[in-house]
C-alpha cells in the first residue's frame, strides 16, 4: 500500500461494499496508519487503539485491512483484541455505561444497579440496548470509592448513585 | 551442518561431564543424554516457552546456586546441574499440582491415554495424592471442522499448538484468547478451523486437548499396535506411526522420537489423515477379467495362468520386445527390482520404465550428471541446518510441506536465507530475516538460473580459476552465458536485476546450500533446459564456492526416485548401471540363472511407449500401480493405446480409469499391508511395514510377481523382501547397507566426482500463444492430494471437496470476475467449467487448476507435449 496506485484500489474495493462512507473511513485508517514509522506488526496496539478511538470500535473491514497490511493472522490479531479489554468488534452504544465493580462499589450494590439496569434496558455485561444508546461495561476500581457506588457514563463521572437515582441519570441522555 | 560453527560447551549433569553446543537449553542437552526433566511445554522443535513450569533444575556456577527453568536456561561453561532434588521437585511438584485441579482425569476415554506426558510427569514426581479439590470445567468439545476436536477441558495452556501453528507450520490459524482465568486456545471468534489441516497441533498436544477426528475409536492410545513405516504420498518420504487396534488401522501419527526418520515427527494432512484409503470398500477385492466390456471375477490361479500364457505366446510370435511393463511410482524397490527382474531376465524383454520416465527421461540424467560432477547432495535431515535454501518453481506448502517445517525451522535456529523462484506468488511464511523473491514470468525459469550463474561468474563471487581448472568445458560455459545480461534476463523474466544479484550473493557466500526443485518445471515442457541450467549453476558453487551444494531432483511421488533406481528405465541396470556396462551384466546374469543377458540390448520400445503401443508394435503391457489415463499430460494418446494394446494387465488398489481398460485386472496391497523400502527424492532408503491384513483377497505385487515368474517355469530363488535386499545390495552395490531402511540411510553413489562436465545451456523462448488464448494454465497437486487414491481418504476429501481454480487480483478486477463466481477454462483442446477464487498467489496473467480430481481432468486441455496449457477464461452463468 506504499505506492498511490494501490492505495487507489483499496480505496475502490472499499466503495464497492458501501459507498462514500467506506471511503472515508479507509482514507482515515490510511492516515492514522501513515503516522507510525513503518506498517508493522510491532505498532499493532497502538495502531488499533488509535483507530478505536476515531471509530469507537474494531469495524471487521478495518481488521481485515489490518491483517493484510501488517501480515499477521486472524487469530493473532484477535488474539490481541480479545486480550485486552478496551478492544471492541462490535459497535457500542452512543455512551458507555462503566459501572464501578471495585471492591467498595460491589459491597455498597453495584449489582442492584446492574440488576436494575438489566430490568429497565435489558443489558447485562458487555451488552448494548437495542436503540444503541448505551452499552454496559463493568469495571475493576475506577478510583473513585468514597463516593461508591459510582458509575461513568461517556465522560462524566456520577458517585453515590442508587438504583431510583440510576434511572433518572440514565434519562438524561438521549441519542 | 550449517557452516556456522558454534562453540562447545562443558558442564556436568548430576555430576556426569557433558558436552553441548553453546545455546543448548538444559532440558535439550539432558534429553540427548537420555536424562528425563519432567516438563510439557517443551519440544526441541520449538522456541523456548515456559509456559508450564515443571522443568526446574538446581544449577551451580562459580559456587553460586540458582534454580532455574531448564526449557529456557542454556548451558553455560562449568554449569553444574543437578535434576530432581528435593527442592525443585516441591517446585515442579506444586505446578504440576495446579494443572492438575482443573485437568479432568477422564482418562479412560482419552486418545492421549498411555502416552500422555501429563500422565508421565505425575508419575515422575509421584504425585499421586493432590492436595487440592478437583475443579472441572465441563464445556462441550468444539467439532467445527471435519479432522480436529477441540476439548478444552483438557487444555493445559502449555501453547505447543499455538507455537507449532507458527514458528513451525507458518500458518498461526491458533492462537491465545481473553486472559486470566478465561484464557483459551483456539481460532478467532471460535469461527471453524480453515488452515493446512497439517495436525501438528495434535501431535505436539500433550494432554488430548485436541483430538483426530479422523479416527473412529477412541482412547487408550496404548492399547493400539504401532507400525513405525513411510508414507505414501509425496516423495519426501515422512515415517510415521499406523495405529492399529483388533485389525483395524485407526489413525497416523508422527514420530517425534529423536533421530527417527528425516521429518522429526512432522506431518502433512495427507499423511496423517489419508488412512481411509487403506481399509476402503471400494477397492479392488478380487482378481477381475474383461469379458467383452464386462469385468467378471476369476481366481488368482486362473489369473496368472492367463496372464503367464499371453506373455509366453506374443513373446514367441512377436519377439520379447513386444512385451512392455510400467513401473509403479508407488511400489517398493523390491517390487520394481523384481518386475525388472522378470522382463529381463524371465522374458527376456528390456522394455521396461515408468511414467516419471517417460514423461522426463531427462531427470535420471540431471541427477547421474550431478554425481559426476561431485555433488552428492547432504541427507535431507540437515535441511534445518542450510544457510541458504533456493525453492526453485515448488509451492513448498503443498508439494513438500515437510520440508517447509524444517526450512522453518531453520530459519529460526540456523538463520537460514530463504529465496523463493516461483512465477506464482507463493505463501510461504518463516522467521528468516532475509528472503529474496523472484517471481518471473512463466515459462523464464532457465534464465533466472543462467543469469545467477553468470552473475556468480561475472561479480567473481567464486573462484572462477579453480572453477576453470576443475571442469574442462568452463569456457564453453561462460560464452553460452553470454545473453544472459542484467537488461535482457530483466526485460524476459520480468524479475529485477537486483533481486537476482542479491541471490546471487547470497549463494556465492560460503554456505550450506540446498537447492529444492519443483515438479513443475516438468509442466513447463522446459525441464531439461531448466535442470541443465540449475545443475550449472550447482557446479559452479561446489566447484568455485566454500561450503556445499545439496541438490535433488523433481520426484513427485513416495517411490519415483528408487523405481528409477531399480533399474525400471530402459537405459539402465539397477544401480544406474548402463545396459552395456559388460561387468553389470555379467553380475545380473550369473545371480538371476538366466545365462546370457545380451539379448537386453534391444531397439526401445519405451521410449515412445503409447505411440508404440497404439502402432502395435507392443502387444502386451503390464501396468503396476499407475493411472496414466489421469495423470499423463497426454490422456486421449494414453487411452487410445491402452484401447489398441491387444493385452492390458493392471495391478491397482482401486478401479481407476486405466484399470477399466484392461483385459485382467489384479487388486493389489496398499503400502501398509506389504513390505519393503520407499526411497525418497533425497536418496534415502527407509522401510515400509505391514500394520493390517490385505484387504479382500488383494496381494502385494511381490507376491504377483513371483507368481508369474513361477507360472513362466523359471521360479525366482528368494522368497522375501528382506532376501530381495540382499540381491539388489549385490547388484546395485550404491544401496549397500542401506536396508532394511529402519535407519533412513541416504544410498551412496559409487562413483562421483570423475567427470564434472557443465551441460549445455539450452535456449528457452515464451511459448507463444495461438489467436484467442492470453492466458496460461499452472497445474500441479493440491495441498490434500496427490496421486490417485486420496480421493478414496474421506477426511481428505472433507478438507479439500472440490477442485478450484485460482486468478489474479489484477485479472479479477479487469474481466469482473469474483471468488466463488463459476469461469470457463477453454483451450484448443476442449474446455472445463469450475468456481473460481481470487488469490494474490497467482500473478497477472495465470490460471492455477488443481490437477487431482477425476472430474476436472485439467491434462485434457493439453495440447499434447506443450508447456504451460495457453488458455482464455469466461465467466459463466
Amino acid at each position: 500500500m506504499d505506492t498511490p496506485d494501490s492505495e487507489n484500489k483499496a480505496e475502490e474495493t472499499a466503495t464497492e461494499a458501501t459507498p462514500e462512507e467506506k471511503k472515508i473511513c479507509m482514507e482515515t485508517v490510511n492516515r492514522i496508519l501513515d503516522s507510525f514509522p513503518s506498517r508493522t506488526r510491532r505498532y499493532l496496539i497502538p495502531m488499533m487503539s488509535k483507530i478505536q478511538a476515531e471509530f469507537r470500535y474494531l469495524p471487521e473491514d478495518i481488521i481485515k485491512f489490518l491483517m493484510k497490511e501488517l501480515k499477521i493472522t486472524r487469530a493473532e490479531i484477535y488474539g490481541v483484541i480479545s486480550f485486552y479489554h478496551q478492544f471492541r468488534v462490535t459497535e457500542p452504544g452512543k455512551y458507555i455505561y462503566k459501572l464501578c465493580y471495585g471492591t467498595a462499589c460491589f459491597v455498597k450494590g453495584a449489582t442492584i444497579i446492574a440488576d436494575k439496569l438489566k430490568e429497565k434496558y435489558h443489558i447485562g455485561q458487555g451488552d448494548t440496548d437495542p436503540s444503541k444508546l448505551f452499552t454496559l461495561e463493568f469495571a475493576s476500581c475506577l478510583g473513585n470509592c468514597g463516593a461508591a457506588p459510582m458509575a461513568i457514563i461517556g465522560d462524566d463521572t456520577h458517585g453515590n448513585i442508587d438504583p431510583e437515582k440510576t434511572i433518572e441519570i440514565c434519562n438524561t441522555y438521549t441519542l | 551442518m550449517s557452516t556456522v560453527v558454534k562453540k562447545s560447551i562443558n558442564f556436568t549433569l548430576n555430576g556426569e561431564p557433558v558436552t553441548a553446543p553453546e545455546g543448548t537449553v538444559i532440558l535439550d542437552a539432558a534429553k540427548q543424554k537420555g536424562v528425563f526433566i519432567t516438563n510439557l511445554c517443551s519440544n526441541p522443535k520449538l522456541k523456548p516457552f515456559a509456559a508450564c513450569r515443571t522443568c526446574m533444575v538446581e544449577t551451580v556456577v562459580d559456587g553460586k546456586k540458582e534454580l532455574v527453568y531448564s526449557c529456557t536456561h542454556p548451558v553455560a561453561e562449568g554449569m553444574e546441574v543437578t535434576t530432581n532434588t528435593e527442592e525443585t521437585d516441591r517446585y515442579n511438584k506444586a505446578c504440576l499440582e495446579m494443572l492438575l485441579v482443573e485437568h479432568p482425569l477422564d482418562c479412560p476415554i482419552c486418545d492421549k491415554s498411555g502416552v500422555c506426558p501429563l500422565q508421565d510427569n505425575t508419575d515422575a514426581l509421584s504425585l499421586y495424592n493432590g492436595r487440592f479439590e478437583i475443579q472441572r470445567r465441563n464445556e462441550p468439545s468444539i467439532k467445527t471442522n471435519p479432522l480436529i476436536e477441540f476439548y478444552l477441558n483438557r487444555c493445559i495452556m502449555c501453547g505447543m499448538c499455538v507455537r507449532i501453528c507458527d514458528e513451525i507450520q507458518g500458518v498461526q490459524a491458533l492462537d491465545y484468547h481473553k486472559r486470566g482465568y478465561k484464557i483459551k486456545i483456539g481460532t478467532a471468534n471460535e469461527e471453524p478451523l480453515d488452515c493446512e489441516f497439517c495436525g501438528q497441533c495434535i501431535t505436539v498436544c500433550p494432554t488430548g486437548a485436541l483430538m483426530d477426528l479422523s479416527s473412529e475409536a477412541r482412547g487408550l492410545a496404548a492399547m493400539f499396535t504401532n507400525t513405525e513405516t513411510t508414507c505414501n504420498f509425496c516423495s519426501w518420504g515422512c515415517t510415521i506411526k499406523l495405529e492399529t487396534k483388533k485389525g483395524k488401522l485407526i489413525r497416523i501419527e508422527g514420530d517425534e522420537t529423536l533421530g527417527v526418520g528425516i521429518n522429526e515427527g512432522n506431518l502433512c494432512a495427507k499423511g496423517r489423515f489419508g488412512h481411509g484409503m487403506v481399509q476402503n470398500k471400494k477397492r479392488l477385492q478380487t482378481p477381475m477379467m474383461n469379458v467383452g466390456g464386462e469385468f467378471k471375477e476369476i481366481s488368482w490361479d486362473e489369473a496368472i495362468q492367463t496372464i503367464a500364457e499371453r506373455i509366453t505366446t506374443t513373446v514367441n510370435r512377436s519377439g520379447p520386445e513386444s512385451v512392455a511393463a510400467v513401473g509403479g511410482e508407488t511400489l517398493t524397490n523390491e517390487e520394481n527390482y523384481l518386475l525388472q527382474k522378470l522382463f529381463r531376465g524371465v522374458i527376456g524383454s528390456n522394455q521396461v520404465t515408468n511414467l516419471n520416465h517417460v514423461r522426463a527421461p531427462y531427470i535420471n540424467a540431471f541427477q547421474q550428471k550431478c554425481i559426476e560432477g561431485g555433488i552428492v547432495s547432504k541427507p535431507i535431515t540437515e535441511l534445518a541446518e542450510a544457510d541458504v535454501v533456493l525453492m526453485f518453481n515448488t509451492d513448498v506448502p503443498s508439494e513438500y510441506p515437510v520440508a517447509g517445517n524444517s526450512i522453518r525451522k531453520g530459519a529460526i535456529y540456523t538463520g537460514t536465507d530463504i529465496l523463493i523462484a516461483n512465477p506464482r506468488n507463493v505463501e510461504f511464511k518463516h522467521e528468516s530475516r532475509t528472503e529474496v523473491r523472484m517471481t518471473y514470468k512463466p515459462e523464464t525459469d532457465a534464465a533466472i538460473a543462467n543469469r545467477i550463474s553468470k552473475i556468480l561468474i561475472d561479480n567473481n563471487l567464486i573462484d572462477t580459476a579453480k572453477t576453470k581448472e576443475a571442469i574442462p568445458n568452463y569456457d564453453d560455459f561462460v560464452s553460452s552465458l553470454e545473453k544472459f545480461t542484467g537488461s535482457y534476463t530483466e526485460e524476459f523474466t520480468g524479475v529485477r536485476d537486483a533481486e537476482l544479484t542479491r541471490a546471487a550473493e547470497r549463494l556465492g557466500r560460503n554456505a550450506d546450500r540446498f537447492i529444492l526443485i519443483g515438479n513443475d518445471i516438468i509442466d513447463t515442457g522446459q525441464g531439461e533446459a531448466i535442470l541443465n541450467a540449475l545443475l550449472n549453476l550447482s557446479l559452479l558453487l561446489h566447484h568455485g564456492g566454500e561450503g556445499s551444494v545439496s541438490i535433488y531432483p523433481p520426484r513427485e511421488h513416495c517411490n519415483s526416485q528408487g523405481v528409477n533406481d531399480m533399474g525400471m528405465v530402459p537405459d539402465y541396470l539397477p544401480g544406474y548401471r548402463p545396459l552395456n556396462d559388460a561387468k553389470a551384466i555379467s553380475r545380473l546374469s550369473s545371480s538371476w540363472g538366466t545365462g546370457k543377458l545380451d539379448k537386453l540390448l534391444q531397439k526401445d520400445m519405451v521410449a515412445d511407449l503409447w505411440k508404440n503401443c497404439s502402432q502395435g508394435a507392443i502387444k502386451l503391457l503390464l501396468i503396476a500401480g499407475e493411472n496414466p489415463c489421469h495423470s499423463s499430460n497426454r490422456p486421449s494418446t494414453v487411452k487410445e493405446a491402452l484401447r489398441t494394446v491387444p493385452f492390458l494387465v493392471v495391478q491397482d488398489m482401486y478401479m481407476t480409469e486405466t484399470a477399466s481398460l484392461a483385459d485382467i485386472v489384479l487388486p493389489t496391497c496398499s503400502y501398509a499391508e506389504k513390505e519393503g523400502t520407499f526411497t525418497n527424492m533425497s536418496r534415502h532408503v527407509q522401510r515400509v511395514a505391514s500394520a493390517v491384513l490385505p484387504e479382500g483377497e488383494s496381494r502385494p505385487d511381490f507376491e504377483i510377481f513371483h507368481d508369474l515368474a513361477q507360472a513362466l517355469d523359471k521360479p525366482f530363488t528368494h522368497s522375501s523382501p528382506s532376501e530381495v535386499q540382499k540381491e539388489i545390495e549385490k547388484m546395485a552395490p550404491c544401496y549397500q547397507g542401506t536396508f532394511p531402511g529402519k535407519k533412513s540411510v541416504q544410498w551412496t553413489p559409487e562413483e562421483s566426482g570423475h567427470k564434472p562436465e557443465f551441460a549445455p545451456t539450452i535456449e528457452t523462448t515464451i511459448e507463444d500463444s495461438p489467436q484467442g488464448y492470453p492466458m496460461k494454465l499452472i497445474s500441479n497437486n493440491h495441498m490434500f492430494h496427490i496421486g490417485s487414491y486420496t480421493h478414496y481418504a474421506k477426511a481428505l476429501v472433507d478438507i479439500g471437496p472440490s477442485c478450484v481454480a485460482e486468478i489474479s487480483p489484477e485479472d479479477s478486477e479487469a474481466m469482473d470476475i469474483k471468488s466463488g463466481d463459476l469461469i470457463r477454462i477453454k483451450s484448443e483442446m476442449g474446455f472445463l467449467d469450475i468456481p473460481v477464487a481470487v488469490t494474490d498467489r497467482t500473478t497477472p496473467g495465470l490460471v492455477y487448476v488443481p490437477k487431482n480430481w477425476v472430474d476436472v481432468p485439467v491434462n485434457k486441455l493439453r495440447n499434447g507435449d506443450r508447456g504451460l496449457i495457453p488458455v482464455r477464461i469466461n465467466k459463466q452463468g
